[in-house]
């Protein structure tokens, strides 16, 4: 690929992981010599359909989204989702919990019938078109934006952790939250963040995802070990991720 | 080989001007663990620890490392020749190491080990509280003999400085004021050994060492492999605090020019996921069963064969790891036992 075209698209999000790439500061020359940027709204005001790779941040939350969704899919060589939004509808998936009559009347009270208020359950961007590859994380990690994008510059794929964020945890030498009688998230959560929140003495809330093959049955039965109740685990993992595996 | 005897007070004077010399790494509290860490002065400096959350492994086989940096076809090994001097290693933990030298200097002489490990000289020191979870007793690891440069050993209220190498006798050069240990002291110190190789035995070990591979050897089907997987998370925890575990990964870090870049080792685990999967797709330890199994195949069987010894030394650290409390090798060398 000679410079590929890039164009990021926002859907239901709070744009922090756009705002994480902007954060490259110098770096970000480093990236304009790898790719051209035809549409971001955050940083140019260009706009384009005609670009190779589209970057996705964000929920999918009504109908509409899904069909510019679609479009930009069929438009686009390359699709990369980017952010927890994205990749597993994060935070935005905690109204799936409710029914969206209710959802709607506690956001927007008596509005909640106007038309261009229409919510639906979030869905991720795998939900609807096949992604690429994934920027997990909430917010992402630019290190690894900035990895994926050279893996694609030189046609590497890249190698992102499978493996759940334990292993990180250890090579930083924590102690473990279990040890304090916390639950973490640690165990089924894919890694890659550096075991960013247990080393700074919190629980892992699950942001980039289950690993591929969660064990869900040692979830559970370990709670009883720890005196712990499937509620409280439950509380940990609707936040990040409703609906996505846990039966 | 010579003794002297210190106080404790003589001990930290020491490590100070050590430290004016040269980098120590010494354990120290975090929060209300240990851990070896690069010391700023002595008074950080514990020695009535019980066990650190990473072995000392992490001086010679760092969890990321730079092999190489490579410039198109071009490269240049990275390799780290600094001195330093790692003070206050129990003896299980000398004893991995010296597993882990064995590995890393037969077949493939690792420079990057190696290196470091020839530039390390090392202060062991007689365990004086024993951690919940340690067997070292078990293991005949909760004592040794040999291996470090210099050992220390608490006796009542002093310290036996045994000084064993060329090495050793370096870094006590220039100290004012040494005393040397009569033999009485000095002979007094298998009073701490005969209580370290009984009291360091948080676990019961019913087989004997050597029956160990043999037992393993018909036992590929035996039902303790499923029933414990059940609950295995593939969080390779066990395996990342084991000082005896030396698994790793290799993966190239382009630099934005895309030609350049760096080769970086990092630590990985049999019991991920896909650390046996191989080109082609093909993952020949598929299931959580298979590769739990491989874990205690590898430390009581398969480098047992290669090292001489077991490939567990005790240290408990995988049992305080394993969250679903899985990990502990004596009950499961014991089931093996049992039926
Ligand atoms: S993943 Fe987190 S940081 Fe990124 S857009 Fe969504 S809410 Fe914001
Ligand atoms: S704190 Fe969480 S991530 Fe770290 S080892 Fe424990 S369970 Fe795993
Ligand atoms: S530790 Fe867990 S919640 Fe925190 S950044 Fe990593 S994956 Fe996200
Ligand atoms: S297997 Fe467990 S007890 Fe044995 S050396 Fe490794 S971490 Fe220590
Ligand atoms: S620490 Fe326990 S749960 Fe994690 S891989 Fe090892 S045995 Fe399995």
């Amino acid at each position: 690929m000679s410079k590929p075209r890039v164009a990021i698209f926002d859907f239901a999000c709070c744009e922090g992981c756009q705002l994480q790439i902007v954060n490259m500061e110098e770096e970000i020359i480093d990236l304009l010599s790898v790719v051209t940027p035809v549409e971001w709204r955050e940083a140019i005001s260009d706009q384009s359909t005609e670009y190779d790779i589209a970057i996705i941040e964000g929920s999918i939350t009504r109908p509409e989204d899904e069909e510019r969704l679609k479009t930009i899919r069929d438009r686009a060589k390359v699709l990369i989702a980017l952010g927890a939004c994205a990749t597993i509808g994060g935070v935005n998936k905690l109204k799936n919990n409710f029914g969206m009559d209710d959802v709607k009347s506690s956001v927007y009270g008596e509005a909640r019938d106007m038309p261009h208020l229409s919510t639906y359950p979030t869905k991720a961007a795998d939900e609807i078109v096949k992604v690429d590859y994934k920027v997990h994380g909430c917010p992402i990690d630019n290190r690894e934006f900035a990895y994926i994008v050279k893996c694609i510059a030189t046609g590497k794929e890249p190698v992102i952790p499978y493996y759940p964020v334990c292993v990180e945890c250890k090579e930083k030498e924590n102690v473990c939250r279990f040890e304090y009688g916390e639950i973490c998230l640690g165990p089924i959560t894919r890694a890659g963040c550096d075991a960013r929140c247990p080393s700074n003495g919190a629980w892992c809330f699950g942001c980039r995802g289950f690993v591929d093959d969660p064990n869900m049955n040692a979830g559970r039965e370990i709670l009883e070990k720890y005196g712990k109740t499937v509620e409280d685990l439950m509380h940990r993992i609707v936040l990040f991720n409703t609906g996505r595996k846990e039966e | 080989m010579s003794y002297y005897k210190m106080s404790e007070e003589d001990l930290r004077q020491w490590v100070d001007h050590l430290l004016s010399k040269v980098t120590v790494y010494g354990v120290q509290a975090k929060g209300d663990r240990f851990a070896f860490n690069a010391l700023n002065d002595s008074s950080s400096l514990r020695l009535d620890y019980d066990v650190t959350i990473l072995p000392p492994k992490k001086y010679f086989l760092p969890p990321k490392e730079t092999l190489l940096s490579y410039k198109g076809q071009k490269y240049d090994s990275v390799v780290d020749e600094k001195p330093f001097v790692l003070f206050g290693v129990h003896p299980y933990d000398l004893a991995a190491i010296r597993q882990m030298d064995k590995i890393f200097s037969s077949d493939n002489n690792d420079i990057h080990y190696m290196t470091r490990r020839n530039n390390a000289t090392i202060v062991a020191l007689d365990v004086q509280t024993p951690s919940a979870h340690n067997f070292s007793g078990n293991m005949n690891t909760a004592v040794i003999e040999g291996e470090y440069d210099i050992l220390l050993t608490k006796v009542d209220s002093s310290y036996v400085v045994d000084v064993r190498t060329g090495k050793g006798k370096e870094l006590i050069k220039g100290m004012s004021g040494l005393v040397t240990a009569e033999m009485a002291l000095v002979d007094s110190r298998h009073k701490v050994w005969e209580e370290n190789k009984s009291r360091l035995r948080a676990y019961p070990l019913k087989p004997s060492l050597s029956e160990i591979p043999g037992l393993l050897d018909k036992s590929r089907e035996h039902p303790v492999w499923a029933e414990k997987a059940e609950l295995c998370f593939s969080c390779g925890s066990c395996v990342m605090v084991c000082p005896t575990c030396y698994c790793f990964d290799v993966q190239d870090e382009a630099e934005w020019d895309l030609s350049s870049g760096k080769r970086i080792r990092s630590w990985d685990g049999c019991m991920l996921e896909r650390f046996a999967l191989v080109a082609g797709g093909h993952n020949f330890r598929k299931t959580k069963e298979e590769r739990y199994r491989h874990r205690y195949y590898r430390k009581g069987k398969y480098v047992a064969e290669k090292v001489g010894e077991i490939s567990c030394v005790g240290c408990g650290r995988c049992v305080s790891a394993c969250v679903p409390g899985i990990a502990n090798p004596c009950e499961v060398y014991n089931r093996l036992k049992e039926d």
